[in-house]
């Protein structure tokens, strides 16, 4: 598999702060061909990047992050790309992690690698509130789509081709988290979940979901299940 | 005729008026909303007609029958609208998402990373 054949899509709103490191950290791990899907920001991003080897979407309007990860997914099934991977802007992944993230891929044992951070030591680090919301987080997709993995909402997936070409998220906000297992169960695709790490630092833990947040999913995951 | 007749006589023609005016020429919903309008009149005037159907409907009073019923159209309409909103956010992000596709950017070739941008300061 050559360098362009892995694209990471990297939905953007808001994060003039961190994103040249997130992309800087992408760059030196190797990896070519970065996509940043920018959903509206209002802080200049495209100069503040324009210096960068990356690929440049913006949506006029903010979206939502389910929006531009669709919007990225949209871009890769014009491409030739065999592997996909989502990365979050906010700097709480490392790039080194997609190097195991797609193992599974390479090897042809899963279509669908969902990162997470329960199965690495990482998950010591955890804030209380935010290890009880993923846990109801996880209940919940349990009850309402009927599957369990260990970390409801990572942003850290890859995808193969065959998964990209099937994968259609609807979900426009945080509620899309539940919406890729959804779709992967609905369309049969084979996933595993990979160890991945996950850095909490005060900026991430500040950009991360706040209770209220995940009432306001819950509400769209209810009423979207129903009324589609 | 009491305050609260005359008071809610007013607000129904005002709301019968304003709709049959800007439906113009929607005939189904001009029949279903004069319908409306004439049967709420009806209400507000004889009001001892809420109470005999409640009476029928094994319901307290005519005005906790008028009470559940509005909470049930006001149920029925939140999702009718859920619905349209939900409708069109899918058609403007469609717009939004193709307006983007159509103008991809390809940046900088030479990335000029500062030193605190290096892998490990994150």
């Amino acid at each position: 598999m050559s360098k362009s054949d892995l694209i990471i899509i990297i939905p953007v709103f808001n994060e003039a702060t961190v994103i040249r490191k997130v992309i800087g950290e992408l760059i030196n791990e190797g990896f070519s061909e970065i996509v940043i899907i920018d959903d509206g920001s209002s802080d200049n991003l495209q100069e503040i990047i324009s210096d960068l080897p990356a690929t440049y979407i913006r949506h006029k309007i903010n979206l939502g992050q389910g929006a531009a990860l669709q919007t990225g997914i949209e871009y890769c099934k014009a491409t030739t790309a065999e592997i996909v991977v989502t990365f979050d802007a906010d700097g709480q992944h490392c790039a080194e992690s997609i190097h195991d993230l797609i193992q599974p891929i390479l090897q042809g044992h899963a279509d669908v690698t969902l990162g997470s951070r329960f199965l690495s030591e990482t998950s010591k680090e955890l804030p209380v509130s935010r290890l009880i919301l993923i846990q109801v987080a996880r209940l919940v997709n349990f009850l309402l789509f009927g599957y369990l993995f260990s970390d409801a909402h990572n942003g850290l997936r890859a995808f193969n081709r065959k998964a990209i070409d099937l994968i259609n998220i609807t979900e426009n906000r945080m509620a899309h988290a539940s919406e890729f297992p959804a779709q992967i169960r609905q369309n049969k695709l084979r996933v595993s979940e990979v160890p991945v790490k996950i850095k909490y630092d005060q900026y991430s833990k500040k950009k991360g979901q706040s209770g209220l947040d995940s009432v306001r999913v819950f509400f769209d995951l209810v009423l979207h299940k129903f009324f589609k | 005729m009491s305050g609260i007749q005359i008071l809610l006589f007013t607000l129904i023609l005002f709301i019968g008026i304003y709709f049959l005016v800007r439906l113009k020429q929607r005939l189904y919903d001009i029949i279903l909303l004069s319908s409306m309008v004439l049967l709420a009149i009806t209400l507000v005037l004889f009001p001892a007609i809420t109470n005999s159907v409640a009476k029928w409907l094994n319901v307290g009073r005519g005005a906790d029958l008028i009470f559940y019923l509005s909470i049930l159209t006001f149920w029925y309409l939140s999702l009718k609208l859920y619905v349209r909103v939900r409708r069109l956010e899918r058609l403007f992000t469609e717009i939004v998402r193709n307006d983007a596709l159509k103008e991809v950017h390809k940046l900088g070739t030479n990335p000029q990373l500062r030193d605190e941008e290096q892998p490990g300061k994150i």
